[in-house]
């Protein structure tokens, strides 16, 4: 760590890059990135022609990498670009010669555990929102409507949404507009869900009166509004009532909005 | 000298389409394969046929599985009166073994399909109910036969059609068939006498309940006694189902419409 650190590259750059770190920065930098994204295509096309994906196939580290939407190849093989990356990264801040290095240090090491936490909260939100999907659409199978598959999507985004705010909050990016986006989505979804489902929830709501007082039961012959007949069924959302000629399905909020005559016999 | 495969093969010669009782995935594929006119019968579709009907009970009695896929397939018109079809099932292990030529009559249906297809009672309440009397059937009650009977769907009216012998157990109470419970306390509730009502969704409306049906116009087989009368005329009366256990002879038999349409032995499942 000491501040006089010289990396072998910098003996030979001629004089006047010396004089333009700038220049040099990127350079060391564009070469880098080059290298280290050629080296990952490198090392992956030699992984895939040793067959690894064959060999590891089924493996419980493949089968998490295959949940998490990748591979064990690319997993292997993105490590050695980041690690190229982190490298250059480190080249290019000593070629900068910065006057002090001392401080640069702590903020890195203050900076690692932040990524850390950072990276565990986007790999936790991949896993809870692959999970979140599977469970939305496991239980909307029954619903055969193909439009009905954007809703576990759209459950599955919004998790990796909020991970991946925490994520950058986490390691101190600006995330306030990202937030106000997020604030204006679960409003939207708050209100809409609201609007929507007011005669549901109002019905819901008489039916668990209904459920708990049974004011009225099945075959008692009754009368909710203009609706009259004999009750066939009592649920949580509607009653069903039949008459000689056809069966109504009443909902449960009308019960509270006309109240119920019931014939006694 | 005559091969047992010509002898044989008059069984199959010149069918309209073939009946596969809960084909492998394989097999079935061979016959789509050859452009064969099939339709597969089994609890469940999950080899996904094209044409298929689901068979709810898994009837041990081959005329009555074979009957119930033909009506089945009539009923969705997979087949047409006075087709001659060949049904592949098992009988006497896992394997498809036995084949039977069949005439398709759409006149004299037996209904056991219109039973589980085209009542007011949900499929699967009916289907729980059906298991739950056999397998009351197979034990009885702490070992002696019991005698049970369910009167399914159309609760309304068959509630209207009967009053209570004593108070309801089942009142104020939120039971369905199918819960897991349900099976021990029905149990229990079946020494009593009297019919058990179940609503359309599978409600356990009330137990203890004295049928009153007009038995007119009832046309169900001399010999059976008040019970399977009362569950003939309280479908007669009503759009219900009935489900009876005999007393006497063990037998499951279900009632639609006035007339039985199904009988099975529980010690066969």
């Amino acid at each position: 760590m000491a501040p006089t650190v010289e990396l072998p590259e910098t003996e030979q750059i001629p004089e006047w890059l010396l004089d333009w770190p700038i220049l040099l920065v990127s350079l060391i930098l564009l070469v880098g990135l080059v290298g280290g994204y050629l080296l990952g295509r490198l090392s992956r096309s030699i992984l895939e022609a040793a067959g690894i994906p064959e060999s590891v196939e089924g493996t419980a580290f493949e089968r998490t990498a295959q949940s998490l939407g990748t591979s064990t190849v690319s997993i292997v093989s993105r490590l050695l670009s980041w690690f190229v990356y982190g490298v250059t990264l480190l080249a290019a801040i000593f070629a900068f010669q910065p006057t002090d290095t001392e401080w640069l240090w702590q903020r890195i090491v203050a900076f690692i555990p932040q990524v850390f936490i950072a990276s565990l909260v986007v790999i936790l939100g991949f896993v809870i929102a692959d999970k979140a999907e599977l469970l939305v659409s496991e239980r909307l199978r029954g619903v055969k409507l193909p439009e009905v598959t954007v809703l576990p999507r759209i459950v599955k985004y919004s998790v990796l949404y909020v991970a991946f705010l925490v994520a950058l909050s986490q390691i101190g990016v600006a995330t306030d507009a990202l937030l106000v986006l997020l604030a204006i989505y679960v409003l939207g979804v708050v209100i809409l869900g609201a609007v929507a489902t007011k005669d549901i929830l109002s019905s819901g709501a008489a039916g668990m009166y209904l459920l708990l007082r049974e004011p009225y039961g099945i075959g008692d012959e009754v009368t909710i509004g203009e609706r009259e007949g004999v009750v066939q069924e009592v649920g949580v959302l509607v009653t069903h009532l039949e008459d000689d000629e056809a069966e109504y399905v009443v909902p449960n909020s009308k019960v509270f909005e006309y109240g119920v005559r019931r014939v006694r016999n | 000298m005559v091969e047992p495969n010509e002898l044989l093969e008059e069984v199959v010669r010149e069918v309209d389409g073939v009946l596969l009782f809960a084909p492998t995935a394989s097999y079935h594929e061979r016959f789509v394969d050859a452009e064969i006119d099939v339709v597969v019968v089994a609890s469940e579709n999950d080899i996904d046929a094209e044409s298929f009907v689901e068979l709810p009970v898994a009837f041990q009695d081959v005329y009555d599985r074979v009957r119930f896929g033909i009506e089945g397939a009539l009923e969705q018109d997979l087949l047409a009166d006075g087709d001659v079809v060949a049904c592949v099932s098992a009988v006497f292990d896992e394997e498809l073994d036995t084949v039977s030529r069949v005439r398709v009559d759409a006149d004299s249906t037996s209904g056991v399909y219109d039973l589980f297809a085209n009542t007011r009672a949900e499929p699967d309440v009916l289907r729980s109910v059906l298991e739950l009397v056999i397998e009351l059937g197979k034990k009885g009650q702490k070992g002696q036969p019991v005698g049970a009977l369910f009167v399914v769907g159309d609760a309304g009216k068959v509630m209207n059609k009967s009053r209570p012998l004593s108070y309801n157990p089942f009142e104020k109470s939120h039971v369905h068939v199918g819960d897991p419970i349900v099976n021990v306390m029905l149990k229990e509730f079946s020494r009593l006498d009297g019919a058990f009502v179940i609503s359309d969704a599978g409600k356990i409306v009330s137990a203890y309940r004295y049928l009153e049906p007009s038995a007119e116009g009832v046309d169900i087989p001399k010999g059976l006694g008040t019970r399977h009368m009362a569950a003939g005329a309280i479908t007669r009366d009503t759009n219900a189902t009935a489900i009876v256990l005999s007393e006497s002879d063990g037998m499951v038999r279900a009632f639609k419409g006035g007339s039985l349409v199904l009988e099975l032995d529980p010690e066969e499942y």
